[in-house]
């Protein structure tokens, strides 16, 4: 099916990642969302908006959705929609607000 | 009478920030209270509704869109308050059916143009800063606002914290913390509608407020991204106000998440319900069945026993009562169904099917909550199409529900029996593995799935085209079903399943028994089939049905069984005159071997594997996508695909 979704450029920020690449359990700050603005509603409207934070919990196998726990709830979406948010460590993201 | 109401009360710290205006607007006195209930889903909004309106309820749909508007009364000290219980939504942009439908609601374009007295905005105290992101846009509307917290048992077991009075205060509006399911602590709920009941409407003061776009220093509206950040930060604000402290995640739902999501055992644990669910419908709902026909055939005996033999005793048990037994016999698995899907939802798991069968529905064009509708396809598609509205995306609803008919029900069971029987010799196919007669039957079954996974890529690509549709779902905790959610829940099913679709097929019924009936003899007695109206009609389309092989006999076969498949079957045998005829009929058989060849008999099975041969199936269509558009659509798509595969089978056959 032809899609809207376009995968962020890898990696261009040092470590940001894309929440697709995240391994399970590890916790991320949300950095940006690489999408237009009616796409992401349905994300920010759930709250994941740059800051929250994520982390995966569970992939579906065959590159089905993932579940992601978001500030205490859990949340499931479809991968090309992962790959549109880039994320950062939450400990590098801690680092950051440290050094500031 | 209208009066003119304003309201003077303060709206609080957020209303302050947002820079809330006041303006006037109208009450409409001398008619009841009316209470709309708002939140996301899966909040306890539903429970609330059903506490407080009990069997009250009534279902309909909105004008022009098939988001269903369920409505009840509650009784506040007697006197009545009409409570409206809008979808379940995440925000009032209009993205979704669901959002426009609520959104138009509460700003008074829909309801006669009135816009609800007051609103109840529901929330889950568990998921209180996710939840609360709606609070804002609802306020805004400037509504007499209770926010109702649910789920105070949960945040109390799990160690959460909040500060009712903060909260309050910061929200500018009456907020409560209850328990859905206990009745008695909803007080707070009921002590704001007898208050609000009080109240006269003239001193009853409601402004329209109008919440100020926000925008950059330049005064140019803010990015999307940054609103929704800038409302983050004041949701997190009214938490830390209200010494919110988050509950710890369920114990249980982690557990369960990690079998039920498990990346082998998920998929196990989703194709074993999937089985049992199916098992229910196709099995399970036999007694029930038999036992509703049983009692139905037994009422129209007692009828007939009590009427004088003329015409009107035939139109009423013939017609009438014959259509109301074709209606109330899909009673028992649409009950089965709806069974099992309110206490998927009410669980929590049905989230997690969804999420499961995903990737798989994808390939398709559809989504992880097409799958299920799509299976109970398999027992009938009327429970099934009704299965549909958990479908969100209303584009993929639509298309769920265009292709369940192409999935093998039980009614096609008895013409592919009878057909298969009569021409297909028995024999191995694949060694002692599958004869022929079973290949013949599982061909069927691929036909079909093949029709529906075509049909949904066709209609994907075109007239249902979207772009990849947002799935984002939000996976609520586990839950025990209640019995009162779920009763209610397959007690409004079961209400508009008979009062809508069975006007409709009754309606059907009752032309298809004139057909039979006219012109009567001279003793007033119904001709034979070949002499009436619908024979006649069966004559008429020969003409068209003879390049797939069938004479008139069929033809009229084709248009009685338009009432439902499997009518053929009884059809065939009054016009070969065998008595009692079913599937299993030898005599049945042996006539038709006497007048279809195999490539004839072969077009009929492809015919009956595509024509949407049901009227129940038409009629529950018309009320779920909300008029005659897509069944009409359906109807003519199925047959011209049924005639083309049948006209095709009885060339090359």
């Amino acid at each position: 099916m032809e899609g809207t979704f376009k995968p962020a450029p890898v990696a261009a920020e040092g470590s940001v990642r894309v929440l697709a690449n995240v391994p399970l359990k590890e916790e991320v700050v949300l950095v940006r969302i690489d999408l237009a603005g009616d796409a992401a509603e349905p994300l920010l409207e759930r709250g994941i908006v740059p800051g929250c934070r994520l982390c995966p919990l569970h992939y579906v196998p065959g590159d089905g959705p993932l579940v992601c726990s978001v500030d205490g709830s859990l949340v499931a979406l479809r991968r090309e929609m992962a790959t549109c948010l880039c994320v950062r460590s939450a400990r590098e993201a801690m680092g950051l607000l440290d050094a500031n | 009478m209208l009066v003119r109401a304003q309201r003077s009360r303060s709206h609080g710290t957020l209303g302050r920030e947002l820079g809330f205006q006041q303006q006037r607007r109208f009450f409409v006195a001398g008619v009841p209270l009316r209470v709309a209930l708002v939140g996301p889903p899966n909040a306890g909004k539903s429970t609330l509704f059903n506490q407080l309106t009990g069997l009250r309820q009534r279902v309909a749909n909105y004008p022009g869109v098939t988001v269903e508007r369920h409505s009840g009364v509650a009784s506040v000290g007697g006197k009545p308050v009409e409570v409206i219980d809008l979808p379940g939504i995440h925000g009032l942009s209009p993205r979704s059916p669901d959002q426009t439908v609520t959104r138009n609601v509460l700003l008074g374009m829909m309801e006669d143009g009135r816009p609800p007295d007051a609103v109840v905005l529901v929330v889950d105290a568990t998921r209180l800063e996710t939840h609360l992101m709606i609070a804002e846009p609802v306020l805004a509307l400037g509504l007499p606002t209770l926010v109702v917290l649910t789920m105070a048992d949960e945040l109390d077991e799990r160690g959460g914290r909040l500060d009712m009075a903060g909260l309050s205060e910061k929200l500018g509006v009456e907020a409560a913390l209850v328990n859905a399911r206990n009745a008695t602590s909803l007080s707070p709920v009921r002590d704001f509608l007898a208050g609000l009941l009080a109240t006269s409407p003239e001193a009853r003061e409601c402004p329209v407020v109008a919440a100020v776009e926000p925008s950059d220093r330049q005064g140019r509206p803010l990015p999307l991204v940054d609103q929704f950040k800038a409302r983050r930060q004041r949701v997190q604000g009214i938490g830390r106000a209200a010494a919110f402290r988050p509950p710890a995640p369920s114990k249980a739902t982690r557990r369960i998440d990690a079998f039920v999501l498990h990346r082998v055992w998920g998929p196990v644990v989703f194709l074993a319900v999937v089985v049992v669910v199916f098992q229910a419908i196709f099995k399970g709902a036999v007694p029930l069945i038999d036992g509703t026909e049983a009692v139905v055939a037994g009422a129209g005996a007692f009828i007939a026993s009590v009427l004088p033999d003329t015409w009107l005793r035939s139109l009423l048990i013939d017609g009438i009562w014959a259509g109301v037994g074709s209606v109330v016999v899909f009673l028992p698995q649409i009950l089965t169904l709806f069974l099992f899907i309110a206490i998927m939802e009410d669980s929590g798991y049905m989230v997690r099917a969804a999420v499961v069968a995903d990737r798989l529905m994808q390939r398709a064009g559809l989504q992880g909550q097409s799958f299920l509708p799509l299976l109970s396809g398999y027992a009938c598609a009327v429970p099934a199409i009704m299965a549909a509205r958990t479908v969100e995306d209303e584009r993929d609803r639509i298309a769920t529900i265009f292709v369940t008919p192409f999935m093998t029900c039980s009614a096609r069971l008895p013409v592919y029996a009878l057909l298969i029987a009569a021409f297909i010799p028995e024999g191995p196919l694949l060694g002692p593995f599958l004869g022929q007669r079973a290949g013949a039957l599982l061909g069927l079954y691929a036909l079909g799935l093949f029709g529906a996974v075509l049909t949904a890529f066709l209609l994907k690509r075109s007239l249902l085209r979207n772009p990849a549709a947002a799935f984002v779902m939000e996976l609520p905790p586990y839950r025990w079903p209640t019995l009162r959610s779920v009763g209610a829940r397959l007690a409004g099913r079961a209400k508009v399943f008979l009062l809508r679709v069975g006007k409709i097929i009754m309606t059907v019924s009752i032309v298809l028994w004139m057909l039979a009936r006219f012109p009567a003899g001279p003793d007033g007695a119904a001709p034979a089939i070949e002499d009436s109206a619908l024979g006649a009609v069966g004559r008429f389309i020969e003409p068209a049905v003879e390049p797939l092989g069938f004479d008139w006999r069929i033809g009229i076969g084709l248009v009685t069984s338009l009432a439902a498949r499997e009518v053929i079957v009884g059809t065939l045998g009054t016009i070969y005159g065998v008595e009692s005829a079913d599937e299993s009929s030898l005599e049945l058989q042996a006539a038709l071997q006497g007048s279809l060849d195999v490539g004839a008999a072969v077009a009929l099975l492809v015919f009956f594997a595509f024509a949407l041969q049901c009227m129940s199936t038409v009629a529950v269509m018309k009320r779920e996508t909300g008029g005659w558009r897509w069944p009409a659509l359906q109807f003519g798509y199925m047959l011209a695909l049924a005639c083309a595969g049948a006209w095709a089978a009885n060339m090359l056959l």
